[in-house]
């Protein structure tokens, strides 16, 4: 195979040749060191969880009415399409572990697809909230005019936005790096023998899953008995 | 050759199985601020989420049996809850707004109660 590791050999002042240690296979070393990446990614999101629950303890009832306005049907559906695509990206890494390359190609495909369709429904989500005049950088959400709304919605929606969007950030990155994944599967470098890169990505893509899994009780849920349904 | 398909019959129907708990853990979390606890939603809902976010964990993060990565993430947990009650403590203690919170102030508390019921009268919708 291409990739099939052929030790670098390093010469010594006195001639003698030693091999060099490879980490290509190294499971356990590159697995640490994405998990050392994700805890950087836990830290900022958990930093922004902790801003929003002090937010919330401040201003309780603004937040509980805010997150009744939002669209819980499609929050709800974003929130079902990141489990499946969850399942398809570990069945992916299953299928590489196990040999079958096609299989796990065509899963890393219904990930893909599955991401898009959640940024779509969230662009869907954000321009019918624009429209509504609640959008960073509008009257409604800035202090100070007729149209402001009270502040702890002010910062509900500052919120929200910014966690989402960074989220949102996360799911379109991880599209990127699908991509890539299936260029080095077809290139013969990710393989059934050699699937580290693999393994990560789909711990990075379940990273991603955990987050929403927490922003979307957080935004959409607990303001939900407001309204007597979704709506 | 047969422990192999057999490994990954399990793990193939792992997958399916934890998939099934996470879809009926998010119907709760639908039904939950109609039906049960409505005066606890905030704290139901993040229950649910932690025990998603264990089961992802465990089974989709391959967890299950990494007892350093697991005590890692506990230690690092620990370090930050202790940080956010003791800097959250010290500042609600010191706290500039004290009689505009609703928690800190009496009066307040009251008017958040009212805005509360109106909220519940007039929902907002967009």
């Amino acid at each position: 195979m291409s990739h099939e590791y052929v030790p670098e050999i390093a010469v010594d002042r006195e001639g003698k040749e030693h091999a060099v240690q490879g980490w290509q296979d190294d499971l356990y070393g590159a697995k640490l060191g994405f998990w050392l990446f994700m805890f950087t990614e836990v830290l900022m999101f958990g930093a922004m969880f902790m801003a929003l629950t002090y937010y919330y303890t401040l201003h309780h009832d603004d937040f509980l009415i805010a997150s009744s306005s939002l669209n819980r049907v499609l929050g709800g559906t974003n929130t079902v399409i990141l489990l499946f695509s969850a399942l398809t990206m570990g069945l992916g890494l299953l299928k590489m572990k196990h040999g079958d390359v096609k299989g796990a190609k065509l899963m890393i495909w219904a990930t893909i697809i599955l991401a898009t369709a959640f940024l779509v429904i969230k662009g869907f989500e954000w321009t019918a909230e624009y429209q509504h005049g609640i959008f960073l950088g509008l009257d409604a959400l800035q202090a100070g005019n007729e149209h402001s709304k009270p502040f702890g919605q002010i910062l509900f929606f500052g919120m929200y936005f910014t966690m989402t969007g960074i989220h949102g950030f996360h799911i379109l990155l991880g599209i990127g790096i699908m991509f890539w994944l299936l260029m080095r599967i077809n290139s013969g470098k990710v393989s059934p023998e050699h699937y580290i890169l693999h393994f990560n990505i789909a711990l990075y893509w379940d990273l991603v899953h955990l987050i929403w899994v927490f922003v979307f009780p957080y935004y959409y849920m607990i303001g939900a008995g407001l309204t007597g349904g979704a709506h | 050759m047969s422990t192999e398909t057999k490994t990954y019959k399990e793990e193939y129907a792992g997958y399916w199985k934890v998939l099934a708990g996470l879809l009926l853990l998010t119907a709760l979390t639908f039904i939950q601020p109609h039906y049960f606890l409505e005066n606890a939603t905030f704290a139901v809902q993040m229950l649910i989420g932690t025990v998603k976010a264990w089961l992802i964990l465990m089974y989709y993060m391959h967890l299950k049996g990494e007892k350093e990565i697991i005590m890692f993430t506990y230690f690092s947990l620990f370090i930050v809850l202790t940080f956010f009650v003791i800097v959250i403590g010290v500042d609600v203690a010191n706290i500039q707004f004290a009689d505009l919170n609703h928690i800190t102030s009496g009066d307040a508390a009251a008017a958040a109660s009212e805005t509360h019921g109106a909220a519940h009268a007039e929902p907002a919708h967009h």
